[in-house]
């Protein structure tokens, strides 16, 4: 993390396209009002920006718990770039060590969880919300992509 | 996130959720929830004006349900919108805490 994305993200400053965390689960009471202002500069649905939100916030948690284990001090990015009209991109990027959580075993359902262990039903709800996902690796780090079709299908396939 | 309980006839108490079930919001219900399903025998947790939940909400559900249930105690979930219960149902949260769309069923099925 460079030295001004540390800064920004102590003083809290915010790109419209890039939010810088901290790695405290408190930052992710930044992520809503983020989300609107994407949400209206692209005018997303509904359904978008419910999906938007909910994979937002487990990819960011993930990070934090288990990436991060935790621990204060560090940071990740999540940046918003629309290739083409009516497709907008959420790329969450790490520092932590290498981890596909694409590759995880799937959970079991909540019923049968450990109820202190609910977070790791995110990459279900990831799946399930983003019309994309992938993962690569990076140097000295993680790239979670997140792929939302503006249209709500994903979402309004209930 | 805002709460507010009920209580019912037939020792039926009604949580109504009104909200974001976002991390902040499942955290500020946290607490009383679990006191409600201590406290309680049946729980209807009505969440018509819940407007998102992730999975720190679930668990804000799941863990007084898990300890209702272990006193031999029912749970259901009132009324949630769509999107709402799209993510209960990824999540197999449904097998664990039913669903009702209709308000007497839900009432009935707590008796």
């Amino acid at each position: 993390m460079t030295s001004n994305e540390m800064e920004r993200a102590g003083n809290g400053v915010e790109d419209l396209d890039e939010l810088t965390l901290g790695s405290r689960l408190s930052e992710l009471e930044r992520l809503p009002g983020w989300i609107d202002a994407i949400a209206a500069r692209f005018g997303f649905t509904e359904n978008t920006r419910f999906a938007v939100q909910l994979c937002l916030e487990e990819a960011v948690s993930n990070v934090i718990r288990h990436g991060y284990a935790n621990q204060d001090g560090q940071f990740l990015t999540v940046q918003c770039t629309e290739p083409h009209e009516g497709y907008v991109v959420f790329t969450v990027e790490d520092n932590a060590a290498p981890f596909n959580p694409l590759e995880s075993a799937a959970l079991p359902a909540v019923g049968d969880q450990d109820p202190s262990d609910l977070g790791g039903q995110g990459i279900r709800l990831m799946r399930g919300f983003a019309d994309t996902l992938e993962y690569e690796a990076k140097a000295g780090g993680n790239r979670l992509i997140l792929g939302f079709s503006n249209a709500g299908a994903n979402a309004g396939d209930l | 996130m805002g709460i507010a309980t009920e209580a019912l006839d037939g020792g039926i108490n009604k949580v109504v959720l009104d909200g974001s079930l976002d991390i902040a919001g499942a955290a500020a219900i946290d607490l009383r929830m679990n006191v409600v399903a201590g406290a309680s025998k049946a729980v209807l947790v009505d969440m018509q004006q819940v407007s998102f939940i992730g999975s720190m909400g679930l668990r804000a559900l799941v863990q007084p349900a898990r300890a209702l249930f272990g006193r031999g105690g029912k749970m259901v979930i009132f009324g949630p919108q769509a999107l709402v219960e799209k993510v209960l149902k990824l999540s197999g949260i449904d097998t664990m805490i039913p669903i009702y769309h209709d308000y007497d069923a839900a009432v009935a099925a707590l008796r």
